[in-house]
C-alpha cells in the first residue's frame, strides 16, 4: 500500500469516552436514595433569555464528542485551560465546561464532595453527576474575559474587548456562581425528535458508519446554516484533497444549540444539508449530515479547536475552515481561525498549530476561501483560481430573497434546498427563528425523555 | 461620493407588472441570466434616513442596502411600477408611507406568509 495513504486518527486522548448506561436496572440501582435536582438554563444575565442549556453539554461529553473530557472541571483544570488550553491529563481543550447552581440551590441540596447528584431533564432522570469538588465561580465577568481573550492578552487575533453583544461571552458571564465538578453519566438515554433522530452518530457510531461505508478519509465541514451552492462548492471541492484520492467521504456536522434571532431553524439546516444529496449535487455515497449537541461559543479560533476535537473524535482525516469560522461582529481577525491551524497563537499556548504541539490533535485542517458565481468561467469559481469579477453572494441577500418570497436561482439555491425551508417555514409560520421559535426551542430542546 | 442603491428582484409574476414601463431595459441580469432584477438609486441622504428608521438595515461592500422590512422592499416594487422610474424619487414616496411600514413590519417578526410551490412531480 502506498505510504501516502491517510490513516483515521485515534480519538483525541487516544479513547473515546463512552458514559452512558443502557440497562435500566442498572441505572436505577445508581440512583437509589440519590438526591436530585431539575437541569435549568442559564439565562442571560441582564435578559434573562435563555442562553444555553447545560444538558447539551453532558450529552456531547457523555457520548465522547468531547474525548477525553469526561464531566464537569475543577477549579484546576479551568484554570489550567484559561491559561494554556489544556486539561489536567495534559491533551488540549479550548473551553471550560462546568455544572453551576446558584448558591441558593446549593443550600437547599446540601451535598458535597462524595455526593452523587442525579439530574433531571423535562422531569425525568437524565444523568448523574459523581461530585469531587465544589468551587465557586467569584467573578464571571473575569472568567467570560480570560475564556475569549483579549486585545492586550491575545494581540495576534482578538481585535476588540468582547462584550454583551457577544453571545459566547454572555453565557460565560451568565454563568451561576457554584460549580459542582465530576464526573458525568448518562442512565436514560434521551430520544431525539424528528428530523433530529437520524442525524444523530455519536463517535462510536460515526466511526462505525465509515467503516461500513469504506470511508479512509473524511472531510468534515462545519455548518450552522442551510447550504447555497457556494457551501456546496466548498464542500465537493475542499475534499479533492484527502490523500492518493480525493476523500471518501464528506461529513457535514450541524451544530445544533441555542439559537439567534434571524438563524434557520436547526430543522432546516439539517434536512437542508440532507437535501444536498438527496438531489444528488453530492451523491448520498459521499456526503452525510449529522449533529452535535452544542450552545455555540462563537470563540472562531477556540470553537475550531473544539471543532477539530469533535471531529477527530467522530472519525475525520479532515476539516474544512474558512474565513469568520464560527465567528460573530469583529472581536477577531477573519483569518483567526486559519492562523491557528498554519502557524498556532502563542497567546492561547499554541507556539506551533494544535496538530503540532504535544497532546495535540491528529486531523488535516483544510483552509478554504471561499466560491462564487463567475459570470465569465459560467460556473462556481474559487476566489484565489478565478481572475475574473465574481458575484458575490452575501447571506443577507440571501435571506433578503427568501424573505420576499422569491425562489433563488438554482445556481445560488438547490430548489430541494429551498423547498426545505418553506417546508418548515410552513410549520413555524417563518422562515428564520423568531422570538416564538427561540422560546419553544428552549422549552421542548431536541430530544424527549422516557421513565427510568 | 459613494453610490448607493436598492435591489428589487423580479419574479415571473413581478415581470408582469413591469412590462410595457420601459423599465424592461433597465434589467440587469445576475448568475448567468438567472436572476433578475432593478436597482433603485438611493441619494447619501435617503440612505442615511433608512439606517436611522430602520435597525436592522445594513449597507453590503457593494452599498447595497439590505436587511430591510418586506413589507418595505414589497412598496419599494409598488413605487417602481407606479412611478416608472429607478430614481430617489421611488424610495422618497415608500418613505412617505413609513408609518404604514413599521407597522406591517412588526408583524412580520412574527409571521411570514410562505410562498406556495408547485407540487414535487
Ligand atoms: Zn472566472
Amino acid at each position: 500500500m502506498s505510504r501516502f495513504l491517510i490513516e483515521r486518527p485515534l480519538p483525541h486522548g487516544g479513547r473515546l469516552v463512552e458514559r452512558v448506561i443502557t440497562d435500566k436496572d442498572a441505572a436505577k440501582k445508581m440512583i437509589k436514595g440519590c438526591p436530585s435536582y431539575d437541569i435549568k438554563p442559564t439565562l442571560h444575565f441582564e435578559t434573562g433569555v435563555p442562553v444555553r442549556n447545560v444538558y447539551r453539554e453532558i450529552m456531547s461529553i457523555c457520548y465522547g464528542f468531547f474525548s477525553p473530557v469526561e464531566g464537569s472541571m475543577k477549579q484546576a483544570e479551568v484554570e489550567r485551560i484559561l491559561k494554556e488550553r489544556r486539561l489536567l491529563n495534559e491533551w488540549i481543550f479550548p473551553y471550560p465546561l462546568v455544572f453551576d447552581i446558584s448558591e441558593e440551590d446549593y443550600k437547599k441540596l446540601g451535598v458535597g464532595p462524595g455526593d452523587r447528584l442525579v439530574l433531571n431533564l423535562k422531569g425525568k432522570p437524565f444523568a448523574i453527576l459523581d461530585i469531587e469538588e465544589v468551587w465557586r465561580i467569584d467573578n464571571p465577568e473575569e472568567l467570560a474575559h480570560l475564556t475569549f481573550g483579549t486585545p492586550e492578552r491575545n494581540p495576534e487575533v482578538v481585535k476588540q474587548p468582547f462584550d454583551k453583544k457577544h453571545p459566547g461571552w454572555v453565557i460565560y458571564r451568565s454563568l451561576q456562581p457554584v460549580v459542582l465538578a465530576g464526573k458525568y453519566t448518562i442512565i436514560n438515554e434521551p430520544k431525539f425528535r424528528e428530523p433530529f433522530d437520524r442525524f444523530w452518530f455519536p463517535p462510536r457510531k460515526s466511526r462505525e458508519e465509515f467503516d461500513r461505508r469504506g470511508w479512509r478519509t473524511v472531510i468534515n465541514h462545519q455548518t450552522r446554516n442551510v447550504p447555497h451552492v457556494g457551501h456546496e462548492f466548498l464542500m465537493k471541492c475542499a475534499a479533492f484533497t484527502g490523500d492518493v484520492e480525493p476523500c471518501h467521504g464528506i461529513l457535514v456536522n450541524a451544530v445544533i444549540g441555542v439559537k439567534r434571532r434571524g438563524d434557520y431553524p436547526d430543522e432546516a439546516i439539517v434536512e437542508g444539508h440532507e437535501a444536498v444529496n438527496k438531489g444528488g449535487y453530492i451523491k448520498p455515497q459521499r456526503h452525510m449530515p449529522s449533529i452535535v449537541l452544542w450552545d455555540m461559543r462563537y470563540g472562531n479560533p477556540l470553537e475550531s479547536l473544539l471543532h477539530g476535537i469533535i471531529r477527530q473524535n467522530m472519525g475525520c482525516t479532515h476539516h474544512m475552515f474558512g474565513r469568520d469560522h464560527a465567528a460573530v461582529g469583529e472581536y477577531y481577525d477573519k483569518w483567526a481561525t486559519q492562523i491557528l491551524w498554519t502557524k498556532g497563537i502563542p497567546s492561547y499556548g499554541f507556539p506551533a498549530p494544535p496538530t503540532d504541539v504535544p497532546y495535540g490533535l491528529n486531523i488535516r485542517p483544510q483552509n478554504m476561501r471561499e466560491f462564487a458565481y463567475c459570470p465569465t468561467c459560467k460556473e462556481m469559481a474559487y476566489s484565489e483560481t478565478c481572475g475574473h469579477k465574481r458575484e458575490k453572494l452575501s447571506g443577507s441577500f440571501l435571506r433578503g430573497m427568501v424573505a420576499e418570497g422569491v425562489q433563488p436561482p438554482t445556481i445560488i439555491m438547490r430548489p430541494e434546498v429551498y423547498r426545505v425551508i418553506v417546508k418548515w417555514w410552513k410549520k413555524f409560520g417563518y422562515p428564520f427563528c423568531n422570538e416564538n421559535y427561540v422560546i419553544n426551542k428552549e422549552k421542548e430542546l431536541e430530544v424527549d425523555l422516557e421513565d427510568l | 461620493m459613494a453610490e448607493y442603491f436598492m435591489v428589487v428582484l423580479l419574479d415571473d409574476h413581478r415581470m408582469a407588472k413591469i412590462r410595457g414601463t420601459g423599465l424592461e431595459e433597465h434589467i440587469k441580469y445576475m448568475f448567468g441570466g438567472e436572476l433578475r432584477l432593478l436597482e433603485v438609486k438611493v441619494t447619501e441622504e435617503l440612505k442615511d434616513r433608512i439606517l436611522q428608521e430602520f435597525e436592522t438595515a445594513r449597507v453590503d461592500s457593494r452599498g447595497a442596502i439590505t436587511d430591510l422590512p418586506v413589507a418595505f422592499m414589497r412598496e419599494l416594487f409598488n413605487q417602481v411600477v407606479e412611478k416608472r422610474s429607478l430614481g430617489p424619487e421611488v424610495v422618497e414616496a415608500v418613505l412617505e408611507k413609513i408609518d404604514q411600514i413599521k407597522e406591517a413590519a412588526k408583524k412580520e417578526s412574527e409571521y411570514l406568509p410562505p410562498p406556495e410551490l408547485e407540487e414535487e412531480e
